[in-house]
C-alpha cells in the first residue's frame, strides 16, 4: 500500500513537469491553430541547456533554468520568424510540415553537436522521507518550479497588457489589429512562450532523468496525450492532464510490466479522441 | 482636403476583383454615408482603407499622409478606427475587458478612465454588465460594446459597418443619437448602410456604390431627393 502510494506521488510530482510541457503546446495551438512538431527537440534542447551550463560553467541548475528559458523564448521567436509566419494563414499540412522541418534540423545538428550518446546532469538534492515513503528531492523541486511557472503564465495572460493581447489574438485576430494590437508580434511572442514551456520542462526533466538528443520525442508524445485529455488549447486543463498522465505512469509499474505504460497512455489518447474529443475539462468555449 | 481620402483604390480576394477604382472623400468633422446594395462591395472598401486587404492599386490618405502601406494597428495608432461588420468581439473576454482592449493604441491609453465613463454614460445597460462575457449578450447589446470600444480608441476618424444590421429600429435610433453626439464633438465618421433611408437622414455626406465603384455621390439631403436614388434605393 505504501509503494502504491509512494508510486503515485511520484508519478503526481512527475505530472508537474508535463503538464507545462504541454501547456507550451496547447498555448500555441489554441493562439495560432499551429500544431507545432519541433516541441520535442526543443524540450530535449531545454535538457541539454541545464546539463551545459551546469557541467561548463558550473552554474547551479536550477539558475541554469532561467538562461534556459530566455532561450527557449528567443529561439521560439525566432522560428516563427523563420519557418511559421509564412505560412501561418495556409492550411495545417504546411504548419505541420514546417515545424517538422524545424524539428528535424534541431535533431540533425544537435546529433552533430551532441552525438546520441546518454548525458545525465550530475546532481542531486538527495531524498527525504515522510513516513515509509521516500521522495526524491528534484522532483519535488521540479514540480514546484512547474506550479511557480503555471502561476506566472497564468498572471501573464489575464494581468498583463500583453496577456490580454495574446487572449485578444486568440479570439479574433483581425479584431485585435483593428484595436492596434500588432499582431504579427503577438503570434512570435505566444510562439516564444510555448517554446520557453518546453525548454523549461525539459531542463526539469533532465535533473533526474538521463537524455540524449532524441529524448524529447517520447515527451512530446506525452504532451500530445496531455493536451488532448485537457482539451487542446486549454493550459489550465493541460496542467491537470498532466497530473493525470503523471499519476497513471506512477501507478501502472505497481501492477504491470513498465512496457505497459505507453501503450496505456495510447489507449487513453484514442479513447479521448473518439468519446470526448473536446477534453475531460469543460474549455472555456463549450 | 478631407481628414481621409481613398484615392481610386482596386482591391479584391485572391484572382476576384471586387473593387474597380473606388474614391471616397471625408471631410473633416462630417458624418459621411456609404451606402449601397448587398455585394456592392462596401466592406471590401472598409477592410481595405484599413489594411486587412491590401489594396491592388490607388492610395489611401489620412490627414495629408499617405497611410496606404501602413498596417491594420498601425492605422488604429494614429486614429483610424473601424467598427468591422459583424461585430467581433472578443467573446470570451468581459465587456470591460473588450473596452479596453478598444484603449490599445498609445494615443488612447491616458484616456481610458474618461472614455471608460464617456461610453458608460451612453450605453447604461454594458455599465451594468459590464463583467459579463461578451458572447454572450444579446445582439443589440453586442452592436453597442462594438460601437464603444471603437470610441475607447480615441479615434480621428470613425468608420462603423453596418450599424443597424439585424437591430430594432428603437435601438437604431439611440446608436444614430449617439453618432450625432460623437459628430458634435468634432469626430469624423463614416458610416456604411444598406438602410439607405436611414443613413441619408442622419449624413451630411452620402457616397452610392454599385458593382465596385461609387455610382453617385453628393449631399445627403440632395441625394434622397434624386430620383435614381429615390427609385433604386428607397424604392419610392
Amino acid at each position: 500500500m505504501d509503494f502504491l502510494l509512494a508510486s503515485l506521488i511520484d508519478g503526481l510530482l512527475l505530472g508537474f513537469v508535463y503538464g507545462i510541457a504541454a501547456m507550451g503546446l496547447t498555448l500555441i495551438w489554441g493562439v495560432m491553430n499551429v500544431i507545432n512538431l519541433s516541441h520535442g527537440p526543443i524540450i530535449a534542447l531545454g535538457m541539454f541547456g541545464v546539463y551545459y551550463i551546469f557541467s561548463a560553467l558550473g552554474i547551479h541548475p536550477y539558475l541554469a533554468l532561467i538562461a534556459v528559458a530566455a532561450g527557449g523564448l528567443l529561439l521560439g521567436g525566432l522560428i516563427y520568424f523563420v519557418a511559421v509566419h509564412r505560412v501561418i494563414d495556409a492550411p495545417h499540412l504546411s504548419t505541420l510540415l514546417a515545424t517538422f522541418s524545424v524539428n528535424m534540423i534541431i535533431i540533425g545538428l544537435g546529433t552533430a553537436a551532441f552525438s546520441a550518446s546518454p548525458r545525465n546532469v550530475d546532481f542531486t538534492l538527495g531524498s527525504f522521507e515522510i513516513g515509509s515513503i521516500t521522495i526524491l528531492g528534484t522532483r519535488l523541486v521540479a514540480a514546484i518550479l512547474a506550479m511557480f511557472v503555471t502561476g506566472g503564465l497564468y498572471l501573464f495572460l489575464y494581468k498583463s497588457r500583453y496577456g490580454r493581447y495574446i487572449r485578444a489574438v486568440t479570439d479574433n485576430r483581425d479584431a485585435a489589429e483593428l484595436m492596434g494590437v500588432p499582431s504579427v508580434r503577438i503570434l512570435a511572442l505566444s510562439f516564444g512562450l510555448g517554446t520557453m514551456l518546453a525548454a523549461i520542462s525539459g531542463g526539469l526533466i533532465a535533473t533526474f532523468f538521463p537524455f540524449t538528443i532524441l529524448a524529447g520525442g517520447s515527451y512530446e508524445l506525452k504532451s500530445f496525450v496531455v493536451s488532448v485529455l485537457g482539451g487542446l488549447g486549454n493550459p489550465v486543463g493541460a496542467l491537470l492532464a498532466g497530473l493525470i498522465l503523471g499519476a497513471i505512469e506512477g501507478i501502472i509499474p505497481t501492477v504491470l510490466p513498465t512496457t505497459w505504460v505507453p501503450v496505456l497512455e495510447f489507449v487513453l489518447f484514442i479513447l479521448i479522441l473518439l468519446f470526448r474529443p473536446q477534453g475531460l475539462f469543460k474549455t472555456k468555449s463549450s | 482636403m478631407g481628414m481621409l481620402e481613398i484615392r481610386d483604390i482596386t482591391s479584391g480576394y485572391g484572382e476576384v476583383q471586387i473593387l474597380w477604382g473606388t474614391t471616397l472623400n471625408l471631410e473633416k468633422g462630417d458624418l459621411t454615408s456609404l451606402v449601397g446594395a448587398n455585394g456592392a462591395g462596401k466592406t471590401t472598401t472598409m477592410r481595405t482603407i484599413m489594411g486587412l486587404l491590401k489594396p491592388w492599386q490607388g492610395s489611401v490618405w489620412f490627414d495629408g499622409q499617405d497611410i496606404s502601406n501602413m498596417s491594420a494597428h498601425e492605422k488604429a495608432e494614429i486614429g483610424v478606427v473601424l467598427v468591422p461588420e459583424g461585430r467581433q468581439l472578443f467573446t470570451q473576454m468581459s465587456i470591460e475587458e473588450n473596452l479596453e482592449m478598444g484603449a490599445s493604441p498609445k494615443r488612447a491609453r491616458p484616456h481610458i478612465q474618461r472614455n471608460l465613463e464617456r461610453v458608460y454614460a451612453m450605453f447604461p445597460r454594458l455599465k451594468e454588465r459590464r463583467l459579463q462575457k461578451a458572447g454572450t449578450m444579446s445582439g443589440g447589446e453586442q452592436q453597442m460594446l462594438a460601437v464603444a470600444r471603437g470610441i475607447m480608441a480615441e479615434p480621428i476618424v470613425l468608420m462603423i459597418d453596418e450599424l443597424s444590421l439585424g437591430l430594432a429600429p428603437v435601438l437604431v435610433l439611440d446608436l444614430f443619437q449617439t453618432l450625432q453626439k460623437l459628430k458634435s464633438e468634432g469626430m469624423t465618421m463614416m458610416l456604411v448602410e444598406q438602410n439607405v433611408q436611414m443613413a441619408l437622414a442622419v449624413s451630411d455626406y452620402a457616397y452610392v456604390m454599385a458593382h465596385g465603384k461609387v455610382e453617385l455621390h453628393g449631399n445627403s439631403r440632395e441625394l434622397a431627393k434624386n430620383e435614381y436614388v429615390r427609385k433604386a434605393y428607397l424604392g419610392l
